[in-house]
């Protein structure tokens, strides 16, 4: 298995930080700690980003999954605390939990093994990238106008939904 | 560190003028000036309470990262010309990234004291600040559709004709107040409602804890200041016979000045209020001044000004 | 400068444990954990392919900026889906959740 050029220190950490704190967001007791935990896996593909030379991706990230998304989680468990806390002491069937395992594990090492194999035929140096965050606003308006205003359709329309949800529990 | 210290005195001072007392004499030194180091080493002194089943690691860990999220920003704001840490092209939206970062940590803190008050405290400042950061950064927007960059020392640069309070004089307002309601400070005090809720969120944390969230609170003023000196006050821009650090920092402590001031003169908002206005007043403004700005900058009133 | 493959190698690594999150785990937040993991992982992968091209596009990085968008406004929808479905039957537990009436 060639794996080219190898990763260096930062990459490996970072990749550990996000790796670990995916597998403590699901395996956490307390589904606080594990949003607490996915909001730092969250923070680390930000840092992936910035590796990538798109920094502006990166504060996004930031901003709308740590700032807006973590914080509509713990709204949401903070609201549903009383049954969870009773829910998060699980016991698998054996059955389900080794046949979850299996296929996403095989899913992965399939991918990864790929890739490795592929090591030396992928791209191992990048060429200077300039991708200036000027560039960004053209492609985005002139170039696919559709997807932004479906966008902007499809906010509208989760806005509406999530209203409408909130209206229905109201009214119970 | 200094300026935190500083701007304490200095908040009391002010405040004590508008209330029409003398204000902190008592500690010694020329017209008080040490009153931060005595209210420091006595917070330090006081027993750190912790409640009895509120999350330990937690509760601590969460103020120290305040802290540190507070003091990062820093490093992209430009106090002179060449007088940056951190370059970013896309300094504003540095920024923005983490101040909104805050109200998902105040919400765990308040949480994690594990009683009502403050757990109702820290729910009002989350809705408080989640609903204003938007017409903050519309109106920033503004700004940055004239200066034509996110990297903040091009935004002071493009400053040099005219400063951006001129024509965009809507969003400046809109930026300040929405800034006043992010910081928590009256008239939108409802979170740190003294009579009410005694302390809001940070209720329960006692001794150095608390030193520490004062610190936070004290140094997002002094970022968001400074943040308004640089979008809309031309940054540190002035005759040169001082040095442009002094002319920036003066120009934020004018911005901090009228911050407080509002403090010891307004009554308070209700907190429905508060939130309607935010959501619909300030945001309609905000976005209408974006239109503004772009039908002058295309109608060419601006050209004077190399716009 | 890392090679692709390694970027690969860790999108791969948390498409498995979001995966094994969404088909173990019987709790309705951790599907939602799981899902968001999901999603980051193919948002890593574009990221990563599109810095790699030769010449680097920025188009890439303009997918990526709908998927942020699109996975936030979902995992919106859903944790609202949560509350509702909680309201109405006293538990998030997945299993318990198999009647479409009521």
């Amino acid at each position: 298995m060639d794996l080219g050029i190898p990763p260096d220190v930062p990459f490996i950490i970072l990749a550990t930080v996000t790796i670990v704190g995916a597998i403590l967001a699901l395996q956490a007791k307390e589904l606080i700690y594990g949003a607490i935990s996915l909001a730092i896996s969250f923070i680390g593909i930000a840092g992936f980003f910035v590796f990538l030379d798109a920094p502006y991706l990166a504060m996004l990230q930031i901003a709308v999954y740590v700032g807006a998304v973590v914080v509509l989680i713990l709204f949401t468990i903070m609201l549903v605390r009383r049954e969870v806390v009773e829910e998060t002491t699980e016991h698998e069937e054996g059955g389900e939990s080794s046949m979850g395992l299996w296929i996403a594990g095989l899913l992965a090492v399939s991918i990864a093994g790929v890739a490795a194999l592929a090591g030396p035929n992928l791209p191992q140096t990048v060429q200077p990238a300039n991708l200036p965050i000027s560039e960004l606003g053209p492609v985005l308006a002139i170039s696919y106008p559709v997807p932004l205003i479906i966008l902007a359709l499809l906010l509208s329309a989760a806005l509406l939904g999530a209203l409408v949800l909130a209206k229905l529990e109201r009214g119970q | 560190m200094i300026v935190v210290m500083f701007l304490t005195w200095y908040e009391r001072k002010v405040l004590a003028r508008i209330q029409l007392r003398i204000g902190p004499l008592y500690a010694g030194g020329p017209g008080g000036i040490l009153q931060p180091i005595a209210d420091g080493v006595k917070l330090i002194f006081k027993e750190v309470m912790i409640p009895y089943k509120a999350n330990k690691p937690l509760f601590i860990w969460i103020p120290l990262a305040l802290v540190f999220l507070a003091a990062v920003p820093f490093a992209v704001i430009p106090f002179g010309q060449n007088w940056v840490i951190a370059n970013l092209d896309v300094g504003l939206v540095f920024v923005f990234a983490m101040t909104s970062l805050f109200p998902s940590m105040i919400l765990i803190f308040a949480w994690a004291s594990n009683s009502k008050y403050p757990f109702l405290g820290g729910l009002r400042s989350l809705f408080q600040q989640v609903a204003y950061e938007i017409p903050m950064w519309i109106s920033a927007l503004s700004v940055v559709l004239l200066a034509g960059s996110l990297n903040l020392v091009d935004i002071v640069n493009a400053q040099q004709k005219i400063w951006f309070v001129v024509p965009a004089f809507l969003s400046f307002v809109v930026f300040f107040i929405a800034v006043m309601a992010e910081l928590e400070r009256l008239p939108f005090d409802l979170p740190e409602a003294e009579p009410e809720l005694v302390a809001g969120w940070f209720t329960e944390s006692s001794g150095a804890l608390y030193m520490v969230i004062f610190l936070a609170l004290y140094m997002k003023l002094y970022l968001m200041s400074s943040l308004v000196t640089v979008l809309f006050l031309g940054g540190w821009q002035g005759p040169a016979f001082l040095p442009q650090p002094v002319w920036f920092i003066m120009k934020t402590l004018v911005v901090a000045t009228f911050i407080i001031i509002p403090r010891g003169v307004y009554p308070r908002l209700r907190v429905d209020m508060l939130i309607k206005i935010g959501w619909t007043r300030l945001l309609i403004i905000a976005i209408a001044n974006v239109f503004l700005t772009v039908l002058m900058l295309n109608s060419g009133i601006l050209s004077p000004w190399g716009l | 400068m890392v090679a692709l493959s390694s970027y690969i190698i860790v999108s791969a690594a948390l498409l498995g444990i979001g995966i094994y999150g969404l088909t173990v785990k019987k709790n309705a937040m951790r599907l939602l954990f799981a899902i968001e993991i999901i999603v980051n992982a193919a948002n890593l992968n574009f990221a990563a392919f599109t810095r790699y091209m030769s010449p680097p596009q920025v188009s890439g990085q303009v997918i990526v900026f709908y998927s942020i968008a699109a996975a936030a406004m979902e995992a919106a929808v859903g944790l609202a889906l949560i509350l509702v479905a909680f309201r109405l039957n006293g538990s998030i537990d997945v299993r318990k959740l198999n009647k479409l009436k009521g």
